[in-house]
């Protein structure tokens, strides 16, 4: 069984990957909760602080001590948006024990460490402490305002909080500087300790698992007090909420380069149209073969950077070039006309032959990095049809000519977002 | 062939040089479903001037050459562009350009002798026009527009031009807008026929693969070339000492970026000195840590103080010819992580290290070399890198544990000099 699921507690999953095949066992623990403006910032921040110090290693100094002295084990922590759910992530990866010199066996106090990091904070009088909280207020702070540094990941972020003006996704993943300044050290610690006790939690193990990895999660003091909970979370749904038909937005800065993004909409009937508009974006900007790629750069020598990508929580396709300032109307032209082929039908068999091999080519590399196939499985999490790796490949080479044909039809321009000087 | 087995991360090296020069490396993986190659060339941004083995004259080109080089590679004479006709065989193709050499890859799961064919053919099969190599001024144009736009790129390249008086390595990989348009086909063709002869490259091949098999395979699809002679590479003479030691730059980011250069004497490659350049790296990389890893006082008390909130990335840089240590980061206050860098260095000289503290963190960069061979794409790259330095990558994990601390403490006093050290920053 290469991806065993096992229920801890209702609401509660740990996710057994047995790998013989790396160097690593990679242990990443998910908690997914709803996005929403209220909670947006303590989520983000929360990760920040609990990797300052735990009950038993007090100090960021004594943590990294830990880790060196375990043949250099990392411990990794960050925010995500997922959907309309914001997700806290946690990993930590160690040598496997098969390859340590003197044969030590340190997989189960990796565990041991992450999941103290994790679920025992450090705590003064009934709060965070204080001299953490008030540094990664700063430090969040710092974070939030640092998204303009990079220009093209920005103005990613800006036509999605365009796309979605009002609602829950346009939020920023890392909140917002006014946010911060009413945080509260021993109210955000109340919240952490309810989410906690009421979030969806996933647990994944990566490598060689013997009983004793599994023994050591589920009896572990920190799991144990862990009670069952229904977990508030949104699935993938197809309701397309973006409604802009088409608007323009363009914002100056001080740029070389201008960024242009495209925000469109994807209208399924069901999910399972889902693979094919991942064939369909493979075909308009998926690849060096791709529409957007051989016209944009190319042909007409405007970008070096044509692509698109298929947001699957939210059925959206970005499109992204990088442009000379004055070339802006005659790239977006370009980008419509291939949109408009598109949708005419003016794309060959070949082209889907070509797209398939690409798109069955990743998908049999999952297995070949650990952090890869954890993503996919905590995405299948949040689809109703969940498809293990096999099944994922015989959907994708099942796409015909008509079916991509169908979903063009379904694609409309929402927001067309332009960062330039 | 000669096989290299490693015991430590139980795995091997299969080495062949052929007839012709070029240098085959195997290293397989078993159970990966991704298989990766990766052909280079010992040539990138650094080698402007030069004698062609034969003549007499130094051939000097414009700036950028072997990256522009590298995008015209996939033009074909049939009028196809392979990078198309590899994505369409299935394969996932790239290629890139670093300032000591150049590389083509690709990787991929099935069709793998299918896009050898296309692979081998066109980096043995130039095709340049005065057409395409137009046409492609206006694509790279972008990208280094593309790259001005990168914070961290021009701090990054202003720490190294306050660092290098003349030393190629101090300008941009992809060349000016200036300097590319001067470029044409004849540059390219006297470019690739001096540098792309097989007894200047190497090729890497890892995943799932019979070494004997796979070396016959390239074997085949080899056209027929005889080694040239030595390619004179000529380098300006650059004085051991520093430009400036300050540099600032303006642009629009939410909090200074500062990268603190400290430049090395070169290392040169020459066999037999092999050892003591790996040993060296793997004392500088402990004493980096040692000094502002996350578990120094260093990073403790800057973090503390609200001046930096992350950890700097920390790299030692060589090739033919130069050797630096960078470290860079953001910070609000770049002159005082600068000077806080250069007082902790200073006392770590006059008190030594402390030797609980470097066991501890050799062990801890032991474990970062076995982390290397999780990835075919990691361990290929890494092979290839490697080898243009005149360095097999399995000795850093065989030499790590005889790095001791005495060693460590005479590269500090030797490498660390204040003397040598610059500050750039990039700030609003």
């Amino acid at each position: 069984m290469e991806h065993q699921v096992k229920e801890i507690k209702q609401g509660i999953n740990l996710h057994l990957l047995q790998k013989d095949k790396f160097k690593t066992n990679l242990i990443a623990v998910f908690l997914t909760t709803p996005l929403n403006r209220e909670n947006v910032t303590k989520n983000a921040i929360l990760p920040a602080i609990l990797r300052r110090g735990s009950k038993n290693m007090q100090t960021q100094e004594a943590i990294s001590m830990e880790l060196e002295e375990m043949y250099g084990a990392s411990f990794n922590c960050g925010i995500d948006k997922r959907g309309d759910n914001q997700v806290l992530k946690f990993y930590m990866e160690s040598i496997n024990d098969n390859f340590l010199p003197k044969g030590e066996n340190i997989t189960a106090k990796t565990i041991e460490n992450l999941l103290e990091i994790i679920f025992e904070p450090l705590t003064e009088d009934e709060g965070f402490k204080k001299e953490y909280f008030e540094q990664e207020k700063k430090n969040m702070k710092q974070i939030i305002e640092g998204k303009i540094d990079n220009k093209a990941r920005y103005a990613l972020d800006r036509c999605i909080e365009e796309m979605y003006k009002g609602q829950n996704f346009a939020l920023y993943k890392c909140g917002y500087v006014e946010d911060l300044e009413k945080l509260d050290r021993k109210e955000l610690y109340n919240y952490y300790q309810n989410l906690l006790q009421t979030c969806k939690i996933d647990i994944f193990v990566s490598g060689i698992i013997n009983d004793t990895i599994q023994e050591t999660i589920i009896n572990s003091n920190e799991i144990k007090e862990l009670k069952e909970r229904k977990p508030e979370y949104s699935q993938i749904t197809l309701n397309v909420t973006a409604k802009n038909q088409g608007q323009t937005v363009q914002e100056s800065m001080d740029v070389t380069q201008g960024k242009l993004i495209l925000g469109l909409n994807v209208e399924l009937e069901n999910e399972d149209m889902q693979y094919d508009a991942l064939i369909y974006n493979s075909i308009l900007g998926g690849s060096a073969n791709s529409k957007l790629f051989q016209n944009v750069r190319e042909k007409a020598s405007l970008a070096y950077v044509a692509s698109s990508s298929y947001l699957k929580t939210k059925n959206n396709i970005f499109i992204n070039c990088g442009i000379e300032i004055e070339n802006y109307e005659k790239a977006l032209k370009i980008v419509k006309e291939q949109l408009e082929e598109m949708k005419q039908g003016k794309f060959t068999e070949n082209d889907i032959e070509v797209a398939k091999k690409c798109m069955i080519d990743a998908i049999k590399t999952i297995d070949d990095e650990q952090d890869t196939e954890i993503m996919y499985f905590f995405g299948q999490e949040f689809c109703s049809i969940k498809l293990d790796v096999e099944q994922y490949l015989e959907r994708i080479s099942k796409v015909t000519k008509e079916a991509v044909l169908n979903i063009a039809q379904k694609v409309e321009i929402d927001t067309i977002y332009f960062l330039r000087n | 062939m000669e096989i290299i087995e490693n015991l430590k991360v139980k795995e091997k090296l299969y080495i062949e040089k052929l007839e012709n020069g070029l240098t085959v490396m195997v290293i397989p993986k078993k159970g990966m479903q991704k298989k990766y190659i990766i052909w280079g060339t010992n040539y990138g941004s650094n080698e402007s001037s030069f004698i062609v083995p034969g003549e007499t004259e130094v051939t000097t080109v414009p700036d950028g050459v072997a990256h522009f080089l590298e995008h015209k590679m996939f033009e074909q004479e049939n009028g196809r562009n392979s990078l198309d006709v590899l994505t369409e065989i299935g394969v996932s193709a790239n290629a890139y350009t670093t300032n000591d050499h150049t590389a083509y890859l690709y990787e991929c799961t099935d069709h793998f002798y299918e896009a050898l064919d296309e692979f081998m053919n066109y980096v043995q099969h130039p095709y340049f026009t005065d057409e395409n190599v137009e046409k492609e001024k206006g694509i790279i144009g972008q990208e280094i527009m593309m790259y001005d736009d990168y914070p961290d790129w021009k701090v990054y390249l202003n720490a190294l031009q306050a660092m290098y008086h003349k030393f190629p390595i101090r300008l941009d990989t992809v060349g000016t807008i200036e300097t590319i348009s001067k470029i044409n086909k004849e540059i390219l063709y006297k470019c690739y026929n001096t540098f792309y002869n097989p007894s200047n490259m190497a090729m890497v091949i890892s995943g799932d693969f019979e070494p004997e098999k796979i070396i016959e395979e390239v074997k085949k699809r080899l056209i027929e070339t005889k080694a040239n002679g030595e390619i004179k590479r000529i380098y300006p003479e650059e004085p051991e000492s520093i430009v400036k030691e300050k540099v600032t730059q303006n642009m629009e980011v939410s909090r200074p970026l500062y990268a603190i250069g400290i430049k090395d004497k070169p290392i040169t490659c020459n066999s037999g000195s092999k050892d003591e350049i790996v040993k060296k790296h793997i004392a500088i990389e402990i004493l980096m840590n040692l000094i502002f890893g996350e578990s120094s006082k260093l990073y403790k008390d800057l973090y503390n103080k609200g001046i930096i909130s992350a950890s700097p990335s920390m790299d030692y840089e060589f090739s033919r010819g130069y050797a630096h240590i960078l470290i860079s980061g953001q910070s609000n206050n770049p002159e005082e992580v600068y000077q806080a860098l250069k007082n902790e260095i200073k006392e770590m000289q006059e008190k030594g290290i402390n030797e609980a503290d470097f066991n501890r963190l050799r062990k801890s960069l032991y474990g970062d070399y076995v982390k290397e061979y999780n990835d075919v794409t990691d361990i290929a790259r890494m092979f290839l890198a490697d080898y243009f330095k005149g360095i097999n990558s399995f000795e850093y994990i065989e030499q790590i544990m005889l790095v001791n601390k005495e060693y460590a403490e005479q590269i500090l006093k030797e490498v660390f000099n204040e003397n040598s050290m610059v500050l750039s920053i990039v700030a609003m």
